[in-house]
């Protein structure tokens, strides 16, 4: 019976951990991209409807009056933009991040992030570095076979048969009853809640895994690109097949969302654009709306062309060790913490 | 009217589920990276037994099953109804068909039994792990035959039928294991 006080994961995957954490540095070594560090904790926060950060205030010693709120990042994309804007060049970073009210199986509200940013290049340059370093990692522990790239709307188009940029409402609406979703959500809700349904729930479970030449099913690494323009979130969008689309792609294994990655939107003005109307949707769900980070805003007009992703590490060890749950791979999770 | 939120689903939490009592086995968070925030449930239908899924939005409210167990002493059968006594305050409780289900063939009198309560009334009675019941009917004993290979069915006081060995004869007492059905040893007194 082990006590609440010790560890949760084996000294095996505690060792896995270093291992990986050191194949990661030295591959980044090799590729001439710099270990940078930026703050954990800082006056603003990513304004998403959909991720909400632990927030805290700073009291000066001879003060006991609270001042400004204060946030611990979800990412440490915005000051590892700004060092980009200042002239870095390609740079990575392993921080602890943390995102409020996400536990379960597959998340920990702190988990740690391996985040990268390669200048000059674009998402799919920056998807083939993803799938090589994910593959070198993981293929002295699980039998991958070929990796895939394929388009948002082929993922759609192969599992559930229609065109996710282009189908009406009410056709959606059916496929999300047909799929034994109904009255999950409101019926007036925003189509790409429905769109998330669906994916989450039919399509992600089927992705990162597929038949080899043999006929049997194993692990593969699935990049996914070409988002809906309304999920751009901050990356680019463009034209793809007479289609805006946002340039940004993810990564799945085994069923399994590993991380997320941008053509980085380097446009000051459509960047306020968004972050006012995530504002906006946070006013209209009743939450707390985030104050505008401006030294972000500022950089992003200075930011250089340049593709980005984030890695979850965790996702990354249960994939390597074959664990089912995230506390498998934390010393000690939440619950402990 | 007491309800739970979705960020306190756990498994065994009781909810009214299309206006049905079922309980939580599984609770499983399903959150992208970025986007809506699910919580995907595997559940009891505690009145049918049937297992189904359900996905709610993270942060919505379900109302709460006002379900609890509690554990009753078995009486008699009145031929529709089974009795049930609490050991303490001697309240009798009367539990139908649907409610004991398989457990009628386990329930023997002044056995102490787990009964599940919904609104104050019997949902699903569950048989002690273990009981002890008298063989009414079997094939003859062999003599001599005490290997326990092979076996012959037996009928238990109950009803219940369960493999035996073939050293078993009529009007002993046998402890039965009710989660498998299965015999488990001569029983000493």
């Amino acid at each position: 019976m082990i006590k609440h006080w010790q560890a949760s994961a084996s000294f095996d995957l505690i060792k896995l951990r270093a291992d990986t954490l050191r194949k990661i540095r030295s591959f980044f070594d090799n590729n001439n991209v710099l270990e940078v560090d930026t703050p954990t904790l800082s006056c603003s926060t990513v304004p998403d409807p959909f991720i909400e950060s632990f927030r805290t205030q700073y009291f000066p010693l001879t003060q006991t009056m609270q001042t400004d709120n204060y946030y611990l990042h979800t990412s440490p994309e915005f000051p590892m933009k700004r060092l980009l804007a200042s002239g870095s060049g390609s740079i990575y970073q392993i921080s602890k991040v943390f995102r409020q009210g996400e536990s379960g199986r597959k998340h920990n509200p702190e988990f740690t992030l391996l985040e990268w940013y390669r200048e000059g290049w674009d998402h799919h340059q920056l998807m083939e570095e993803v799938s090589s370093l994910l593959n070198s990692l993981l293929s002295p522990y699980i039998d991958l076979t070929e990796p895939d790239f394929i388009t948002y709307e082929e993922a759609f188009k192969k599992i559930l048969n229609f065109n996710p940029h282009t189908i009406s409402r009410s056709d959606l609406l059916d496929y999300v009853n047909n799929a034994g979703l109904s009255n999950v959500l409101n019926h007036d809700e925003h189509r790409d809640r429905f769109l998330e349904l669906l994916f989450s729930h039919v399509i992600e479970p089927r992705l990162g895994v597929k038949s080899d030449d043999n006929g049997n099913i194993r692990p593969n690494i699935c990049l996914l690109y070409n988002y809906p323009a309304s999920q751009a979130s901050l990356a680019k969008t463009a034209l793809y097949h007479g289609q805006l689309v946002a340039e940004r792609f993810e990564v799945f294994i085994n069923g399994m969302e590993i991380g997320n990655g941008f053509h980085e939107l380097n446009d000051a003005r459509e960047q306020r654009n968004r972050f006012t109307a995530d504002n906006c949707s946070r006013k209209q769900m009743g939450i707390k709306q985030i104050p505008m980070d401006e030294n972000f805003l500022q950089a992003v007009a200075s930011l250089p062309e340049c593709a980005g992703v984030a890695i979850g590490i965790e996702r990354l060890l249960m994939v390597m060790s074959q664990s089912d749950h995230i506390n498998d791979v934390l010393a000690f999770p939440f619950e402990r913490a | 009217m007491a309800s739970y939120n979705t960020n306190e689903f756990r498994s065994g939490l009781k909810l009214m589920i299309d206006g049905d009592p079922c309980s939580i086995l599984e609770n499983e968070v399903v959150k992208p990276g970025k986007g809506q925030a699910f919580n995907r449930v595997k559940i009891r239908n505690l009145k049918t037994g049937r297992v189904v899924e359900r996905t709610y939005k993270s942060g919505e409210s379900v109302e709460a099953a006002d379900v609890m167990d509690t554990e009753l002493q078995y009486l008699y059968n009145d031929g529709e109804q089974w009795h049930f006594m609490h050991p303490e305050t001697f309240e009798q409780m009367a539990a139908d068909k649907t409610a004991v289900g398989d457990a009628n063939l386990w329930l023997k009198e002044q056995d102490m039994c787990t009964v599940t309560l919904w609104n104050g009334n019997p949902l699903a009675v569950m048989p002690p792990n273990f009981v002890v019941l008298t063989v009414t009917d079997t094939d003859p004993g062999l003599k001599g035959d005490t290997s326990g290979g092979g076996g012959k069915p037996a009928t238990l006081e109950t009803g219940a039928v369960v493999q035996v060995p073939l050293f078993i004869a009529i009007g002993e007492a046998l402890k039965v294991d009710t989660r498998t059905g299965k015999y488990v040893s001569r029983a000493k007194d």
